[in-house]
C-alpha cells in the first residue's frame, strides 16, 4: 500500500472535527490519514532523523487520542485540528531532542536562540559533499537553532498562518513572526554565501 | 521566499509514513480495527491488531460484530479506513492465495495455541480425527479438549479448524454450523461420499501397494480406493502384514 502525501483542506477539517467531536474512535483513523504525511515530515525537518521520526510522529497520534478521550465534546468540536497536532508534534520533538540531541551540531543548541546561525564553521563532511541545490536548504536549516527552525519550517516549509504558527508554537503572533523572519534571513543568508 | 530551493527542499524532505504507521498507533491507544473480506463462506469480518489477525466471523451486522468483539476480547474494535500488510495479506489468503498471516491469539492458552498451530498444517482437501490431534500433540486422552480449543479459534478459515473431523468421518461441530463445514471440505476436495463408503464397511485405512498406508482423509486418497494398487484396510496389523508402513504425511498411528 503506497501512502501518499495527503493535502488536507481546512473545509475538510470541519468535517473531521465534528465526526471527532461526535464519535473519538471510528472517526479517529480519518484523522491519521489526513495528517500523517504533514507530522511526520515536520517531524523529520524538526529532529532530521527519519528513523526516529516515524515514532515520534506515531507518539504524537497517541497522544493525540489519549488527549481527544479526556476532552469534552464542545471541546473536541471547537479544535483546530491542524495547529493543535503540530503542537503535540513540536513538544514531542523538543523532548526527543533532550533524550538524544542530534551528534553532529549539538554544540549549536545550547544558546542557539540567541546564534540563528552559525557561520565559519565547516559543517559535517555529507553535508558539504551533498550536490543538491536544496542540500543548501537543509543545512542551512540544520544550522537553526530548535526555535528558529520550528518557526521557519512551519511558515515556509509547512506554509502554516501565523495563527497556526502562535497556537502551535504557544506563543505571541509578534514572536513567532519575529523568529520565522529571523530564520528566513539566517538560512537567506547561508544560501547567498553558498551561491556560485 | 520563493527561492526554488526552498521549494525543492520541501519537496525532498517530504515523507510518507510506512504501511504499518496507522495500525502502531491503534495498538497505542488499545483499539483494534476490522473490515470485511470475501471468503470461502462469503463476506467475512476481519478484525486485527498490530499483532495479527485476531478474528474472523460472517459478517452481517456491525453492532452484534462489535458486541461479540468486546465482550471477548475486552478491547473496542471500529471499521478500518484503510488495509495495512495484516489485512491484506489475510484478504490474499481468504481469497485462496498461499500467503503467512500473522495471528493474534491473545485469549488463548498454551494448549488452545497447540491445537491451533497443529490444525494450521493440514492442507487444503485434507482432514484429520480429533483424537489424531491429540494424540499428535502428546496428549491422546484430550479429544474433547481439542475439541474445545477448536470450537474457540477466534480466526477460523485462516487457522482451518474445519479440516478437524471426527474418526467416524461424520463432521463434527463447526462455529459456522455444522452443515457449512462440510459444505468448505467439499469445496476444497473431500469427498465425503467417498469417505462415507469407507468408514460405514468399518475400514479404517487405505494401503498403497506402493508401500504405505493411510488414514481415508489423507489427500484425495478416498477417491482412489476403486483403483488398482489401492486397499481398504480395517487394523494397522492388517497393513503391518501387507508389508506397509504409515505414511509420513497422514501418520495413521502412533508411532
Amino acid at each position: 500500500m503506497a501512502c501518499t502525501c495527503e493535502v488536507t483542506a481546512p473545509d475538510a477539517d470541519a468535517d473531521l472535527v465534528q465526526a471527532l467531536a461526535h464519535d473519538l474512535e471510528r472517526s479517529f483513523e480519518r484523522v491519521v490519514i489526513a495528517y500523517r504525511a504533514e507530522v511526520v515530515s515536520f517531524v523529520a525537518r524538526m529532529l532530521r532523523d527519519d528513523a526516529r521520526a516515524e515514532d515520534v510522529a506515531q507518539d504524537v497520534f497517541v497522544r493525540a487520542y489519549r488527549a481527544l478521550q479526556t476532552y469534552p465534546v464542545q471541546r473536541r468540536a471547537a479544535l483546530r485540528l491542524r495547529s493543535w497536532l503540530f503542537a503535540i508534534a513540536h513538544n514531542l520533538t523538543r523532548n526527543a531532542f533532550r533524550d538524544a540531541p542530534p551528534a553532529s551540531d549539538s554544540l549549536e543548541y545550547d544558546d542557539g536562540a540567541a546564534r540563528p546561525l552559525l557561520d565559519g564553521r565547516p559543517g559535517p563532511e555529507q553535508l558539504v559533499l551533498r550536490s543538491e541545490a536544496w542540500g543548501y536548504v537543509d543545512d542551512a536549516v540544520a544550522r537553526l537553532s530548535p526555535a528558529l527552525r520550528a518557526a521557519f519550517v512551519l511558515r515556509y516549509v509547512d506554509e502554516l498562518s501565523y495563527d497556526e504558527i502562535a497556537e502551535t508554537l504557544d506563543q505571541p503572533i509578534g514572536t513567532v513572526k519575529a523568529s520565522a523572519h529571523r530564520g528566513l534571513l539566517a538560512v537567506r543568508a547561508y544560501l547567498e554565501k553558498h551561491d556560485d | 521566499m520563493t527561492d526554488p530551493r526552498l521549494r525543492d527542499y520541501r519537496d525532498a524532505t517530504r515523507r510518507s509514513t510506512s504501511p504499518d504507521f496507522t495500525t502502531k498507533i491503534f495498538s497505542g491507544i488499545g483499539v483494534d480495527r476490522y473490515t470485511s473480506a470475501a471468503s470461502a463462506l462469503g463476506d467475512v469480518y476481519i478484525a486485527w491488531s498490530a499483532r495479527g489477525l485476531s478474528a474472523v466471523r460472517l459478517a452481517g451486522d456491525d453492532n452484534a460484530f462489535e458486541a461479540w468483539y468486546a465482550e471477548r476480547f475486552a478491547c473496542r474494535v471500529v471499521p478500518a479506513v484503510e488495509d495495512d500488510s495484516i489485512s491484506s495479506a489475510a484478504r490474499a489468503k481468504l481469497h485462496g492465495e498461499d500467503v503467512e498471516v500473522p495471528i493474534d491469539l491473545r485469549d488463548c492458552s498454551p494448549f488452545e495455541r497447540r491445537v491451533l498451530a497443529k490444525a494450521a498444517e493440514i492442507s487444503a482437501g485434507s482432514a484429520r480425527p480429533y483424537a489424531w490431534l491429540a494424540r499428535e500433540l502428546g496428549t491422546p486422552t484430550a479429544t474433547r479438549a481439542v475439541g474445545n480449543a477448536l470450537g474457540r479459534n477466534p480466526v477460523p478459515l485462516l487457522v482451518p479448524c474445519h479440516r478437524v473431523i471426527r474418526t467416524n468421518c461424520s463432521v463434527g461441530g463447526y462455529v459456522f454450523g455444522a452443515a457449512t463445514k462440510r459444505e468448505l471440505l467439499a469445496q476444497e476436495g473431500v469427498d465425503f461420499d467417498a469417505l462415507e463408503r469407507i468408514t460405514r464397511r468399518g475400514f479404517r485405512y487405505v494401503g498403497c501397494d506402493a508401500g504405505w498406508f493411510c488414514l481415508p482423509t489423507c489427500g484425495d486418497v478416498a477417491t482412489r480406493v476403486d483403483a488398482p494398487g489401492y486397499r481398504l484396510l480395517r487394523t494397522a496389523a492388517e497393513a503391518h502384514a501387507h508389508g506397509l508402513v504409515p505414511c509420513r504425511l497422514c501418520r495413521p498411528i502412533a508411532a
